[in-house]
């Protein structure tokens, strides 16, 4: 595929280099070597820096790289859209959507986020919880919300203190929650009281106006409840934060609808800058690059596993239970290698492999030719069945 | 405070305003406007109302729950109403639905966002709760309104309808981030229309650094003229507090301050606060009115600047083009026709003189009794042709010239019917007959006697000489030689004035023709330049006609123009005085005690 699209951009640009706009084919073409470009995007107080921070360090998105709110023109192929709430209005003051017609129907680049998490629900203890239901059920039910590839909830300040929680700060803590409950609780009742002189113990103002600044008071609420409920040690009480941040299911929504389709995601802003310019400055004989962009637009399959597997995740397909996980796994949402889209073992025997490829394959096309089930099931089976055939072409 | 006194003084003042204001804005068609208005003026007396407004996801149902310390309001998730609540005081908790035909649905409170969610959007006009409240007590009702969002949508419009009634705001924004454009711009619409807001920063409890934001709230209201005190509170400490009876953390809440406001807004004297919000509302609404009709007369002006020079510099351009084109091609019409003239004359001329060569030939040898028979008919048949074509070739060329005049004057011109009649060629009359006579026997018998007779005498005399007598046959062969070289002789003569006569009579009738024909030519001609300049000056002083009516028609727009300005101008100038008139007003209330400054 990258092949294709790096024949296509260097013939665009051949035949565009003495236009105004070919240094933007230029660029596209430059980046298809370079490592996926992935946005973090929001309104100013969002918490663009912090989330770009906390997920800068995670080992899994290694090999991409995070802009913090890219200028408008910058070439990134994913976005990371940070919301404040999950208001319509907020959404609505997007910048326009992709304007090229393969731009839309490949409109798998984006990851709507509800930051500051912890601030649902005037910060009760199951803020993050509720966050999180809301973020799904905004996906799954608003049409609004339901293209993006994932809407997570995440509290970015918490994750990211938390990944860098150091031995003091856990010592504090666990200072803190060894005081009765009854009685810290006047003392978490807000920022000021936590940070009032009369604060029992020898623990100094600036200490916990640090640390208050660093998780806030809802992460700091958070971590006592779980030190008292058994995260005893620095690494437990890290890994609880992080995992109930947020920050797990947005990296691994990354890791597999970004990362793991960086090849195809390169091709796809390359061929939709191309597509712009052929829009832009058509000229006698642009037709054929216009062919040729068309003809992998209609062959692109991985977008249409991303957007499958959002629209399987999202509830958004008759599919569910059982079925629905094989799906989402045969899509390549748990890794793209033949093993992992077949859930079978790294070392396992390529017979067994191919055995299990074309079982799926039987099946699922069992389910794609059902005349009894609408077209739309019948579709998304279909593309269940190409991904199942492109891991036998492995092997045949 | 002198309540009555003042009520006296200032009432029928801003009411009168305020009529003229209403008035105004239904003349400029802004029925909204109007509406709010009307609703200032025909609000039943007493009562402050005091609006709650803000964003979504500000903490705005927290705050209201927290002022009141009771769950009225819907928080969090649950959805909040799309109409406003009013919350008045009643002595046990009550509420109440008023549907849009104003039918009241009394529903138990508790029970009371279930019901809210089951309505209809839009069935309803508004939520009226009663609690028990000593806040209340004196008659104030808060209004919580809905969340402010996108500025089209009816959500927004119903929270900034409110606005009308109210006589105090209460902004709600919480700390976690400062002031937006947004509700900067909402605050300042806000203070436009009511004379006492405050900003209450709520979340205080969760944001580490809300003194900060509070800092930075209070410097952006300042800078935008807002009037606005700046008070942060935490609901969440607030409702601890209230759970434990803990007087300092009250305290800490920001609560009271927040609520000692509100009770300073139920102590103003009605009339007073009246007074206040009417000239304001006659302020706002003048200026908004005044901003759109500035907007307009710019519109009108920049027409008139614009347009009108362009089209008068478009129109004088078109004049100058037209007086250039008629110089050019009256002088190409003169030059043509005078070239014509002397071609056509030349041609004729030309023609001529070969035919008058040719005869001049014939009749230098040809014995015109004998040729004529031919060359008459030769000659007149020669003549009509030269004479046909010169004048053909005239035709041409005036055809010519009339194509040449119009592509000098302008293409998209028709020409005139320039056909010339024919050529009067036919009108030519036949040569006549020259009076030429042959030599005749009698004249040859008579000719050769009278020659013969010297011959004979003068040989007969010399013979007679010789002794001959005087007819002898010498004398007679001598008078024989004689005659024959007499009648030789005279026959000569007669042919050489034959021909001259013919040759005369021939060039006669040539000099002639060409007399009229050259007049007949010169009249056609004139006749087409006649023609060709009465076509276009008539052409011409339409153009020139129609250049001046446009000329007069951009004049008049423009005056029509000036007097819509100077209406506009009138009309500016007619609200800014009742936005003055209304700012006195608001003055002379603000006079009282702890009114704050207009």
């Amino acid at each position: 595929m990258t092949e294709d699209v790096r024949g296509l951009l260097a013939d665009a640009c051949a035949f565009y280099r003495d236009s105004p706009r070919v240094s933007s084919l230029r660029e596209a073409l430059e980046h298809l070597e370079e490592p996926l470009r992935v946005g973090v995007t929001g309104a100013p107080g969002t918490g663009k820096s912090t989330l770009t921070a906390a997920l800068g360090e995670i080992r899994a998105l290694r090999d991409l790289t995070l802009v913090d709110d890219p200028p408008a023109p910058a070439l990134t192929d994913a976005t990371v859209r940070l919301l404040r709430h999950l208001e319509p209005d907020e959404l609505a003051s997007a910048p326009a959507a992709a304007s090229s017609a393969f731009a839309r129907q490949t409109a798998v680049d984006t990851v709507l986020v509800l930051a500051r998490a912890d601030e649902t629900g005037a910060g009760r203890i199951d803020a993050l919880l509720t966050a999180k239901q809301l973020a799904r059920r905004a996906w799954r039910q608003d049409p609004l919300f339901s293209g993006a590839q994932g809407v997570i909830a995440v509290a970015g300040q918490l994750a990211y203190g938390a990944r860098a929680f150091t031995e003091d700060e856990f010592e504090l803590l666990a200072a803190f929650a060894a005081v009765p409950r009854e009685e810290m609780e006047r003392y978490l009742l807000s920022v000021d009281a936590f940070t009032d002189p009369a604060f029992p113990g020898p623990v100094s103002v600036d200490t916990r106006r640090s640390l208050v600044t660093r998780f806030g008071l809802f992460g700091v609420k958070l971590a006592l409840t779980l030190i008292r409920t058994g995260s005893d040690s620095r690494v437990k009480l890290s890994t609880e934060l992080v995992r109930r941040s947020g920050l797990g299911e947005l990296r691994d929504t990354i890791a597999g609808c970004f990362a793991a389709r960086a090849e195809a995601l390169k091709a796809r802003t390359a061929v939709v800058r191309l597509e712009t310019v052929l829009r832009t400055e058509p000229r006698p004989g642009s037709d054929r690059l216009e062919a040729r962009v068309e003809r992998f637009a209609a062959t692109a399959h991985d977008f249409r596993e991303l957007r499958l597997i959002a629209d399987i995740r999202g509830g958004r397909t008759a599919l569910s239970g059982e079925p629905a996980d094989e799906a989402v796994r045969l899509l390549g949402a748990h890794g793209t290698t033949a093993e992992e889209r077949l859930g079978l073992d790294i070392e396992t025997d390529p017979r067994e492999i191919y055995a299990a490829g074309a079982d799926a394959v039987m099946r699922w096309r069992h389910e794609a030719e059902r005349p009894d089930r609408p077209l739309a099931e019948r579709a998304a089976a279909q593309v269940v069945v190409r991904s199942a055939e492109g891991v036998l072409a492995l092997y045949g | 405070m002198h309540g009555g006194h003042s009520f006296d003084v200032t009432a029928p003042a801003w009411l009168e305003v305020l009529d003229e204001a209403v008035a105004a804005c239904r003349t400029h068609g802004r029925e909204d406007l109007a509406q709010r208005l009307r609703r200032r003026r025909d609000r039943p007396p007493g009562g402050v109302r005091i609006a709650v407004l803000g964003f979504p996801k500000q903490g705005k149902g927290y705050l209201v729950n927290a002022v009141l310390n009771a769950p009225v309001c819907a928080v969090g998730d649950a959805p909040t109403p799309a109409v406003p609540v009013e919350i008045g005081f009643s002595d046990q908790p009550t509420a109440t639905l008023v549907g849009r035909a104003d039918e009241r649905v009394p529903v138990p409170v508790e029970r009371l966002t279930g019901e809210l969610g089951a309505r209809p959007s839009g069935s309803l006009r508004r939520v009226e709760v009663g609690v028990p409240r000593e806040l209340l007590s004196a008659g104030l009702l808060l209004v919580d309104t809905p969340a402010i969002g996108d500025p089209r949508s009816p959500r927004t419009a119903t929270a900034l309808d409110v606005l009308a009634d109210s006589d105090a705001v209460v902004l709600v924004s919480d700390a976690t981030t400062p002031l937006g454009p947004a509700e900067v711009a909402l605050a300042h619409h806000v203070r436009t229309w009511v004379p006492h807001v405050v900003l209450a920063l709520t979340k205080i409890d969760v944001a580490p650094s809300w003194r900060a934001v509070a800092e930075r709230d209070r410097g952006m209201l300042s800078e935008a003229g807002i009037d606005a005190p700046v008070l942060p509170v935490s609901a969440t400490v607030r409702l601890a507090a209230a759970k434990t009876g803990d007087q300092e953390l009250n305290a800490r809440s920001g609560f009271p301050q927040l609520l000692s406001w509100i009770a300073e807004q139920a102590t103003r004297p009605p009339e007073h606060t009246r007074a206040v919000t009417a000239a304001m509302s006659v302020r706002a609404a003048a200026a908004e009115l005044v901003e759109a009709l500035r907007g307009r007369a710019e519109v009108v002006g920049q027409d008139a600047g614009v347009d009108q020079t362009t089209l008068l510099q478009r129109s004088q351009r078109k004049a100058d083009e037209l007086r250039k084109r008629n110089t050019r091609w009256q002088n190409l019409l003169a030059d043509e026709i005078a070239d014509l003239q002397s071609d056509a004359e030349y041609d004729l001329r030309e023609r001529t003189r070969k035919i008058v060569e040719t005869i001049d030939e014939t009749f230098d040898r040809g014995d015109p009794v004998k040729v004529w028979d031919q060359f008459g008919p030769w000659l007149d048949k020669t003549l009509t042709e030269a004479v046909e074509t010169n004048y053909s070739f005239t035709s041409d060329r005036a055809e010519w010239i009339a194509q040449a005049v119009a592509s000098a004057f302008g293409e998209q011109y028709d020409l005139p019917q320039l056909s010339l009649s024919g050529s009067g060629a036919e009108l030519i009359a036949d040569v006549r007959r020259p009076r030429v006579e042959g030599f005749k026997i009698g004249h040859k018998a008579f000719t050769g006697l009278r020659g013969s007779y010297g011959g004979v005498l003068m040989f007969g005399l010399v013979t007679s000489l010789a002794g001959m007598p005087l007819i002898n046959p010498i004398s007679l062969g001598a008078g024989a030689a004689f005659a024959a070289k007499t009648i030789s002789d005279e026959s000569g003569m007669r042919l050489q004035r034959r021909q001259a006569v013919a040759k005369m009579t021939a060039q006669r009738h040539v000099d002639d023709v060409f007399l009229r024909f050259s007049k007949e030519c010169r009249d056609a001609i004139r006749g087409v330049q006649r023609r060709l300049r009465d076509h276009f000056t008539m052409l011409a002083e339409e153009l020139a006609d129609q250049l001046a009516r446009e000329r007069e028609m951009i004049i008049a727009g423009s005056a029509e123009r000036e007097r819509r300005m100077v209406r506009l101008r009138r009309e500016i100038d007619r609200l800014a005085s009742l936005h003055q008139r209304a700012g006195e007003l608001g003055v002379l209330a603000g006079r009282a005690p702890r009114e704050l400054p207009a």
